[in-house]
């Protein structure tokens, strides 16, 4: 009969004590499950919002920090030139963070309202449109957004928001080479008859200022920038009739009337504008604004977008680049509206993770003591087996087991009732962490976040999260409870086992005889 | 007839504070096999202490012990006390929450000594043969009168497969009729089976159908 063998006869003979023990190791399941629940159905609900939004990092200026520390400039002529030399996105840097291999596709890419010159819009069909057609001359709108990119792996290829119908998007060589060709929605070519082959013409020079051109000895039209169209791709952006913002939309907001052309392109027609404006107009202009400056202003975009392979690679990747960027640059993944949003949940987590860890030191202290004290009434037993040969450690083991088991069975039964308590309780803390953070959110007024127009962060709201919070005890979360018990058993069992460890066969049974 | 257990040379003392008082002086004594032997003596002369040590329960402070001419203390107490003796209390020390069958079982499996064939039937023909019935040897040893245990304590004694048995004050529990039949069992164990047996007894009618009477006075064992 080995120690196994003897264990379980103890367990089964010993019923009261069995019991006890049992039902000791029932209630500490149910506080571990409990807690356990409520946090690992936290961080599933975090887990499951992030892949809802898009794994998207945008590389920007952080404009905050700067205008804190630009603001605080003491001596007036530093902080004019502070204005004047603001940071901006650095290129190299921007494609240095593309080469990392958790970045699927980027957008390099600035936009720019132009003139279409013999070109018609989409039109929206808004009251805007509407007023705007009775009272100006369509040409002399800026009725089309022209967006340059620096290379031809968007986004929006990437995710499928644009699909190519007619001959091919632009190359890595189109935008080396500086080449006039764009690539325009299906809509836009339908409304001016346009095939791939066909050129369109463009320009960013105010046409409302044509006679000032004229009156300097300049050709406006020489600023003309005709493109040929050599793609036309479907786009699934769309406009919300139903949004506030649609009635006063302007054309150029709509997706359809959305040119996109090279980078390179679109720079060299700025910088031609650039100078010929200066000439025209010297005096709109800063004594010291230069060529350069325009160069500089058309080519740098924005902010530079970053498309990942996974959303839970979001933050791990900011962390990653975070380091080198430079001052009042950042890599935002919208993660602090993702982090209040997830308040009432990561209160949670943080309590039922107290719970579970008050629990484990308290079942360590509750398993020691009551060993120790079960095994001053096993000396006997013990010394018996002492005397015929059997090892303290193969006790010790006997011991052990015996615990196992019990924690084995008081658990098992708790990872059925411990999931509906976690279910019911962890639902009855949300609801009144999200009552409370309701209150804190009413003046806060940052519990949503939108998607703007030129934004990339998916529209997630914090019912959206919430509705992700499900606690249920997976396979995995029982296992990872039978783990713990067992651990708790392991380390309850050291007391124990020095005191078997003195103890002495011959004592034991003079003692008893 | 060789010696199975050779004392040389014991010592074995007590500390009281400051004052030291020695129970075995340099015991030398050699026990032979097949030999049923019990050891006499006046209260508090060490024949516990002394079975003890023999035991492997606990340790001289000096001198040796030879088991069939090889040192115990190099064998290591547990293995001897598992492979090359059998202990009889005179509380019986049974393992409460195991049934007859299963204490002797339990010496059977334990031992490195494993006898051949169906433990279960061998356990149930060893406690046969000790007396008890195989309905009694089902039942837990709580559940059994005192004579009953102490059968199954030999039985357990013998299930390891061993040629040496201790008892210590084996019937000091027992009726007389009951002392009776286990001092039959020692001398059956002796004679049929070539167990040496060595009993601590205070009794003198267990000492009378012993083989060798030994007597343990001032530290030393003397032949009666």
């Amino acid at each position: 009969m080995n120690f196994f063998q003897r264990a379980i006869r103890y367990v089964k003979r010993k019923s009261a004590k069995s019991f006890l023990l049992a039902i000791t190791f029932f209630v500490i399941g149910n506080l571990v499950i409990l807690g356990l629940g409520v946090s690992q159905a936290a961080d599933n609900a975090k887990i499951l919002t992030r892949k809802k939004m898009r794994a998207v990092v945008s590389y920007e200026v952080d404009y905050e920090a700067w205008w804190d520390y630009a603001d605080n400039i003491e001596d007036s002529e530093e902080r004019e030139a502070a204005y004047r030399n603001g940071p901006v996105v650095q290129k190299e840097k921007a494609l240095e963070i593309a080469k990392d291999e958790r970045v699927l596709a980027f957008n390099y890419m600035v936009n720019d309202a132009v003139y279409g010159i013999d070109l018609e819009f989409v039109p929206l069909g808004n009251d805007a449109e509407k007023e705007l057609t009775d009272s100006e001359n369509t040409s002399v709108r800026q009725s089309f957004m022209v967006y340059a990119n620096l290379q031809p792996e968007m986004l929006e290829m990437a995710e499928g928001t644009f699909t190519i119908l007619e001959g091919s998007w632009y190359t890595q060589q189109d935008i080396d080479g500086a080449r006039p060709v764009c690539c325009i929605t299906k809509e836009l070519a339908d409304q001016n008859a346009l095939h791939v082959g066909d050129t369109i013409t463009i320009t960013s020079v105010n046409q409302n200022n044509k006679q000032d051109y004229e009156n300097a000895g300049y050709n406006i039209e020489d600023l003309n920038l005709e493109l040929e169209v050599i793609g036309i791709y479907d786009t699934k952006e769309n406009v919300d009739p139903n949004s506030e913002n649609f009635k006063w939309m302007s054309s150029f907001e709509s997706p359809k009337n959305r040119i996109m052309m090279p980078l390179t392109t679109y720079v060299e027609h700025k910088i031609a504008a650039g100078e010929m404006e200066l000439t025209v107009h010297p005096s709109w202009y800063d004594p010291n604004y230069t060529i350069d400056d325009i160069r500089k202003g058309a080519e740098t975009p924005n902010k530079v977008i970053y498309l990942l392979d996974d959303p839970l690679n979001v933050d791990k990747f900011v962390e990653d680049h975070s380091g080198s960027l430079g001052d009042f640059l950042r890599l935002n993944a919208n993660n602090e509206t993702f982090k209040k949003m997830a308040r009432p949940l990561d209160s949670m987590s943080f309590f039922a993770n107290i719970v579970v860890w008050i629990v484990v030191i308290n079942a360590i202290i509750i398993i020691s003591l009551v060993t120790a004290l079960t095994l001053k009434t096993r000396e006997y037993e013990i010394g018996v087996l002492l005397s015929m040969g059997v090892s303290k450690p193969i006790i010790v083991v006997q011991l052990f087991v015996e615990l196992v088991l019990l924690a084995f069975l008081g658990f098992g039964l708790a990872s059925v009732s411990g999931s509906i308590m976690a279910g019911n309780v962890g639902n009855l803390v949300l609801e009144y962490q999200t009552s409370s953070e309701a209150k804190y959110e009413d003046n806060d007024n940052d519990s949503y976040f939108f998607a703007s127009s030129d934004s990339y962060f998916t529209e997630v709201s914090q019912d959206d999260m919430l509705s992700e919070y499900h606690v249920s005890v997976s396979p995995l979360l029982i296992l990872e409870i039978f783990i713990l018990g067992t651990g708790v058993v392991l380390i309850a069992i050291v007391i124990p086992s020095f005191m078997i460890m003195r103890l002495n066969p011959k004592q034991i049974l003079l003692e008893q005889n | 007839m060789g010696t199975i257990l050779k004392l040389e040379d014991i010592c074995y003392g007590y500390t009281d504070g400051s004052y030291k008082r020695e129970i075995l002086k340099k015991l030398s004594y050699e026990f032979q096999e097949g030999t049923f032997y019990t050891i006499l003596g006046p209260s508090g002369s060490g024949k516990t202490t002394l079975l003890s040590i023999m035991a492997g329960l606990d340790k001289q402070e000096s001198g040796k012990i030879y088991y069939m001419g090889e040192d115990i203390d190099k064998m290591t107490l547990y293995k001897y006390r598992r492979n090359k003796i059998g202990v009889v209390f005179q509380s019986y020390n049974l393992i409460s929450y195991l049934t007859g069958l299963e204490n002797v079982l339990l010496s059977m499996t334990e031992t490195d000594n494993k006898l051949p064939g169906n433990h279960k039937e061998l356990a149930y023909a060893l406690l046969n043969m000790v007396g008890i019935a195989n309905t009694k040897a089902d039942r837990l040893v709580t559940h059994l009168s005192g004579g009953e245990q102490q059968r199954i304590a030999i039985a357990r004694a013998i299930a390891c497969n061993v040629d040496l048995i201790f008892a210590d004050e084996p019937t000091g529990n027992l009726d007389t009729a009951t002392e009776q039949e286990i001092i039959k069992l020692f001398q059956m164990l002796s004679e049929r089976f070539g167990k040496t047996i060595i009993a601590v007894t205070h009794s003198n009618e267990v000492s009378k159908f012993s083989d060798h009477r030994v007597l343990l006075k001032n530290g030393i064992l003397n032949d009666l």
